[in-house]
């Protein structure tokens, strides 16, 4: 694992697809008017006839993807998470989640990182999907893993949602790094608190620990990227040796991450303190920069010491997290 | 009338007697969509669709009670599957999805099936399948969605001919006539302008409507055949005021259609 600041990427989905396509000539990209945002202009370049731009028709884009799918094609479906959850709903349960299909669809721009305002900002994305029966869920936290996520869905037998990040992508893993479908990953061991965090909280809660480090909590961090199925072996296992859990993710604290992590939790009977970072159940704001959103609504390196801190009980002051410059093309959290 | 023509009629009445058969034992349901339906339905099987090479969407799914007749009719369905329509633990649900036999796609969710169909179009395009056709059923009252729209716009701008959409123009939706909620009109006109060869005729005039969906198919960009229907065709014994949509079947009235319906096939 590399150190913040992170080097970044450009289109590390768009590329890996391309890379797929042209091995799987099943597969099939749909585009809905924001092809280069999405990446998939590489798509449209190199394997033109495979790609079909429905135009701002997220419901035409959804029933459609469906009935390919059905005809044995693997559509990858490409849009702004906003625009891929909320407006197709209903066509993505009756033509691709009920039939059980293999419907890749891909939401772009999640949470905060867009400060193009409630309209823009897909804070509870992760939830309408993860709500759907047959539906996995996927929030990635890098390109190291996005360039995996690619070929490791490609064959599952359901319907997928991926959520990305878009721009520039941070580099935070090493080439050996595994994505799994089944498994998350503990990325640093801890015996006080531990830090459970996807997408673009990894590495906030890499920071944090290491700031709870600098104060003497020992605080363990878990990779998930995978949301559902939830691989709750491994956050029980972990939690069973910590004395509190906070989990972060760049959504809705509502139906996401820290709903799921404490579904677990409280029918395992657990009973482990639990803080859930994220959006504290409410809409963001239209602004001009994304850190600032995450600043206002406590997405922060330092909101998710002060998480760990509180659910250890501590009454002291929290330590506090250190923040990392970063030059043009670099990324840090903030 | 040809003997042709006759035998499409005969078909018709026989869809609309075995959906009677299907919905009486609940006491109400969705018997009007049969009886608009059934001269379109019993044209396209007896003259177009090719079961196994073609592909059948019905977007209302509502009207899957026709589609259950006719799959009878040709053999498909036997009594006693279409005995357990509608009841618990039956794939035969009385809003079509597609674990029900006969179609291809889940109907149900309004406006919603013609994108469907705009996908297995487009499928066999990609597949260099050019012998396939993908028949769509769609009701009026769908042209209220604006989803409809988009896959219209698609289809158009794709030039997806091997799609032919039955419109079944019954004037009917759950709150009363179509023309009471919204206007529709010119549906002929919509459509043309939105890039569809465009087909309108007497939805229960089966030599009007085996024209058009002849000329449908051969059309060299996406068509669509407005069939102009009533939801009490075919049953003099219906109350004016019948309910198009969920119509309420008393055991003396499902008598008297039976008769009635028995009395023509004679």
């Amino acid at each position: 694992m590399r150190e913040p600041p992170y080097p970044t990427v450009l289109k590390p989905y768009g590329e890996t697809l391309v890379e797929i396509a042209r091995q799987r000539p099943e597969i099939v990209c749909l585009s809905a008017d924001l092809t280069r945002q999405c990446e998939i202009d590489l798509f449209q370049d190199q394997i033109p006839d495979r790609f079909v731009n429905v135009g701002m028709a997220e419901a035409q884009m959804m029933s459609m993807a469906g009935a390919l799918a059905r005809e044995g094609h693997i559509p990858f479906a490409h849009t702004f998470g906003v625009f891929a959850t909320r407006r197709p709903l209903d066509q993505i349960v009756n033509s691709i989640a009920y039939p059980n299909l293999p419907v890749r669809i891909v939401g772009f721009m999640p949470g905060v990182s867009s400060p193009g305002g409630p309209s823009h900002q897909a804070i509870e994305d992760v939830a309408l999907m993860r709500a759907l029966p047959n539906m996995t869920v996927i929030d990635v936290a890098d390109a190291t893993e996005i360039r995996q996520v690619v070929p490791a869905v490609v064959d599952v037998p359901g319907p997928v949602y991926i959520r990305l990040k878009r721009g520039e992508i941070p580099v935070i893993f090493d080439d050996t790094h595994e994505f799994s479908l089944d498994e998350a990953q503990v990325l640093v061991d801890g015996t006080d608190v531990a830090l459970i965090a996807n997408g673009m909280m990894l590495s906030a809660a890499l920071a944090a620990s290491r700031t709870l480090a600098g104060a003497g909590v020992s605080a363990a961090v878990v990779n998930v990227p995978v949301i559902k199925p939830l691989d709750s072996e491994t956050i029980l296992d972990v939690a069973s040796r910590v004395e509190a859990v906070v989990t972060a993710e760049n959504h809705t604290i509502v139906g996401g991450l820290g709903t799921a992590v404490a579904e677990t939790l409280a029918e395992a009977g657990a009973g482990v303190p639990l803080r859930r970072v994220g959006l504290a159940d409410t809409f963001a704001e239209g602004a001009r920069t994304g850190p600032w959103l995450f600043r206002k609504y406590g997405l922060t390196t330092q909101d998710v010491v002060d998480a760990a801190w509180q659910a250890l009980g501590r009454s002291d002051p929290p330590p506090v997290a250190e923040t990392v410059p970063s030059s043009e093309g670099e990324y840090a959290p903030v | 009338m040809t003997g042709s023509e006759h035998e499409i009629s005969k078909l018709a009445d026989r869809i609309r007697l075995r959906s009677l058969e299907m919905v009486a034992p609940h006491g109400f349901g969705y018997l009007g969509q049969a009886l608009s339906s059934a001269e379109l339905i019993a044209t396209l099987y007896a003259r177009h669709y090719r079961h196994g090479t073609d592909r059948l969407v019905c977007s209302p799914g509502h009207y899957v009670v026709a589609f259950y007749a006719a799959a009878a009719e040709a053999g498909r369905l036997d009594d006693s599957r279409l005995a357990t329509y509608g009841q618990d633990g039956s794939d035969l649900e009385a809003i079509g999805t597609e674990r029900s036999p006969e179609l291809d796609l889940t109907g149900g969710s309004l406006g919603q099936g013609l994108s469907g169909a705009t996908g297995l179009a487009l499928s066999a395009r990609l597949r260099g399948d050019s012998e396939a056709r993908v028949f769509a059923l769609v009701s009026d009252g769908e042209m209220e969605e604006g989803q409809l729209w988009e896959a219209a716009m698609f289809a158009s701008h794709h030039g997806l001919d091997n799609l032919v959409v039955i419109l079944d123009a019954n004037d009917s939706q759950v709150d009363g006539p179509v023309t009471s909620v919204t206007t529709i009109e010119p549906i002929a006109t919509k459509w043309e302008a939105f890039g569809w060869a465009t087909f309108e005729v007497d939805g229960h005039d089966p030599q009007a409507i085996d024209e058009a969906m002849e000329g449908a198919v051969g059309a060299d960009r996406p068509a669509v055949v407005i069939g102009r229907t009533s939801t009490r065709q075919g049953l003099d014994c219906l109350p004016p005021d019948a309910d198009g949509h969920f119509i309420k079947l008393p055991p003396e009235l499902i008598e008297l259609a039976r008769q009635e319906l028995e009395a023509r096939l004679a």
